[in-house]
């Protein structure tokens, strides 16, 4: 078992956090009420789709004040993943050429499909028949192709 | 039925004719008995119109003098046949108090019917049921239908309502009713209530009577007026037609009617700039959060209520639009606050702590009991990375130091610290204490000597100093010109943005009113509908008879 930290002993995150933190806690604040919320009525796979979308949002809050506004300091950044408050996994694929909008991780994680195959959410929008309206099964996205 | 008969205006302005009195029915309407005949009515038994006071010194049998003397006598375009109690009803609404001018809809010849027996002579009815008599040699138009025309006109009339009431049932009352029958020859101004007698065909049903006729008796009638007929049959094209209408529709309306250019110019446009900017002026006002996601500022309730509820969210069209002007600003926004930041970062840390240590600092206190004793003060604790603990010690000693030494050699050094300073950061305008810059003040050399001594000591030397380098003050007034321009240019916005809001606010108002009316109007038809589908076994005879003895 990890060391219990007291707050008062807590290192203090680095400077600039204080401009995100109500933000963040308005996010964690949803992630909890998701987390929580009765899942009795819906279907079995949509039960995690809030849950991915609000995580989805949240890293992308935090990629493009580093990356797009540059409004953080790295250091902050370093803390704030380091932290889980965004998903360095998935804002790694994000700076790759193609997966700009990419949902969650799991939509292109090929081995998990049956024919080896991504999401659909993952085809890009003149591929796919006219007026088709999909949602993914796994998040709920409903198209996070990159388009120009 | 009773007709309403609420005439304010004519209440005012008509003197009760000798013999009747006015009374107050329990109900609240206004009506009038005669005790010599024992008579009573609602309508106001009222000397005839004002106008006859002034018409007996006009020649009106002159039917340009005529004419011309409606253009200046009636100020007020009259629709005067067509919709009875439509306009009836508005402006009982209305309590008598007349508004702006309502717009006048444009007329529009309808049909012509060539008068029997006066030949070049042709009735010309209009789109709004109005007619008027028309010489086409003379190139002459009426809408007072002229004297000697007025019994063919009057047959033309029967003949065609007992067409129309042997071709129709009931309705055809209204409809007949609808059409336009102008005033009676002879005096310009009898009372309409009496004239009907003169031409006692039941057909020929009066609609004269009616509350929008009489509801404005200053207003005079169209006059009629006779006139030689030309001989000669000339041809007559709708051109012709339209061209008199509209020379009277001019003659008529002599003044303008704004409203009707009101219309046309819609809100003033506000440029796609001013309204990213009034946007911008709308998230600095309200102290938004530039950090904070465009989304979660519309769905937080506070911040959602308080943007919508604004003006300046509007003026954007699209969602996107907005959260374009908000990534602009944001971005913008946030790159201010690094800048201040970085600013105030480079001053603050060690100045407070100077000033500390000149208050606290003695050499009697080694540094580790100096920071023990005052580890629970602000400047004493983490100051971050760049300000830390070794840093602390370091000014410390630097400070204890320095304090032993001799008040001349501090003053030295002091003087050895200000000449390092551009003439730009310190010159004979600096106030001393405030005005000094922060890299003197972050040194240590600027807390050894007391204060006073050391404030009056740099006072000394700054006046001995020259007078602000210019291309500074240049740049101060660079600056103030610059603010008070954005300043300028952010009333201009408002401004626009007021106007704009007091267009939309007034079209919206006279959609309201055109509304109302509209449905004033509808009403009015829907209730002469019902009135004429009430027929009783006398059939349309005796309906016009008894709607005779209503009135």
């Amino acid at each position: 078992m990890p060391a219990v930290r007291p707050a008062s002993k807590r290192k203090a995150p680095p400077e600039g956090f204080s401009d995100l933190e109500e933000d963040l806690l308005i996010f964690s604040n949803k992630m909890k009420d998701a987390q929580n919320a009765p899942n009795d009525n819906l279907p079995r796979h949509q039960a995690q789709w809030p849950i991915f979308q609000i995580s989805h949002q949240r890293s992308r809050y935090i990629y493009e004040l580093f990356y797009d506004k540059e409004a953080i300091s790295r250091p902050l950044y370093e803390w704030l993943l380091k932290n889980g408050y965004a998903d360095p996994m998935l804002i790694a694929k994000w700076k790759k050429q193609g997966y700009e909008k990419l949902c969650c991780l799991r939509c292109i994680q090929t081995k998990e499909t049956n024919f080896n195959s991504t999401c659909i959410c993952r085809v890009p929008k003149t591929v796919l028949k006219e007026d088709q309206d999909i949602q993914c099964v796994s998040c709920g996205c409903r198209g996070c192709f990159s388009s120009s | 039925m009773l007709k309403s008969t609420y005439k304010p205006s004519a209440a005012a302005l008509q003197p009760l004719l000798p013999g009747w009195t006015e009374h107050k029915a329990p109900t609240g309407h206004t009506y009038y008995y005669n005790a010599a005949t024992k008579e009573s009515t609602y309508k106001r038994p009222a000397a005839p119109f004002a106008p006859t006071a002034i018409a007996p010194q006009v020649n009106l049998s002159d039917p340009n003098i005529a004419n011309a003397f409606l253009a200046q006598n009636a100020p007020q375009p009259s629709h005067q046949s067509s919709h009875r109690g439509g306009f009836g009803g508005e402006r009982g609404g209305r309590g008598g108090f007349q508004p702006r001018p309502r717009p006048q809809p444009t007329d529009k010849p309808r049909s012509k019917v060539a008068i029997p027996g006066h030949e070049p002579w042709i009735l010309v009815y209009t789109k709004l049921n109005r007619r008027f008599a028309y010489n086409p040699v003379k190139k002459a138009s009426y809408w007072r239908i002229p004297e000697k025309l007025m019994p063919a006109i009057l047959e033309l009339d029967q003949a065609r309502i007992r067409q129309k009431a042997i071709d129709e049932t009931a309705p055809t009352v209204t409809t007949t009713g609808e059409t336009t029958v102008p005033n009676r020859p002879g005096a310009a101004a009898p009372a309409t209530t009496t004239e009907p007698h003169d031409y006692d065909s039941s057909e020929y049903e009066e609609v004269e009577v009616t509350d929008s006729e009489d509801d404005d008796p200053s207003r005079p009638k169209r006059q009629r007026t006779s006139d030689d007929p030309p001989s000669g049959p000339v041809e007559f094209t709708e051109a012709d037609i339209a061209a008199q209408l509209a020379a009277m529709n001019a003659d008529y309306n002599s003044y303008p009617s704004d409203s009707d250019q009101d219309e046309d110019d819609g809100p003033p446009p506000l440029s796609e700039s001013d309204a990213t900017a009034l946007f911008h002026d709308l998230l600095t006002d309200l102290r938004i959060n530039p950090y904070t996601p465009f989304a979660t500022l519309l769905e937080q309730p506070t911040t959602a209520d308080k943007l919508t509820s604004d003006l300046r969210y509007l003026v954007l069209a699209t969602t996107r639009a907005r959260k374009e002007a908000w990534e602009t600003w944001s971005r913008a926004r946030m790159q201010a606050l690094k800048d201040e930041r970085a600013r105030q970062e480079k001053t603050d840390p060690r100045i407070g702590y100077l000033e500390f240590l000149q208050e606290n600092a003695t050499p009697k206190l080694y540094w580790p009991e100096f920071r023990r004793k005052y580890k629970k003060i602000d400047c004493m604790k983490d100051g971050g990375a760049a300000f830390g603990d070794k840093e602390r010690e370091k000014l410390y000693r630097e400070y204890i130091a320095r304090v032993k030494t001799s008040v001349g050699e501090r003053k030295g050094e002091l003087k050895g610290l200000l000449a390092g300073q551009g003439a730009r950061a310190l010159n004979s305008a600096t106030v001393v204490p405030e005005g000094v810059p922060a890299a003197v003040r972050a040194d240590v050399r600027w807390v050894v000597l007391d204060r006073k001594t050391r404030d009056e000591f740099v006072e000394g030397y700054v006046r001995g100093l020259g007078p602000p380098p210019e291309d500074e003050g240049q740049g101060t007034r660079e600056e103030e010109e610059a603010a008070e321009k954005a300043r300028e240019e952010r009333r201009k916005r408002e401004r626009a943005l007021e106007d704009r809001e007091r267009a939309v606010a007034e079209e919206k108002r006279r959609q309201e009113k055109r509304l109302g009316f509209e449905r004033a109007r509808l009403r009015e038809e829907e209730r002469e509908l019902e009135k004429a589908m009430v027929v009783d076994k006398k059939g349309l005879r005796g309906q016009l008879a008894g709607e005779r003895m209503e009135e």
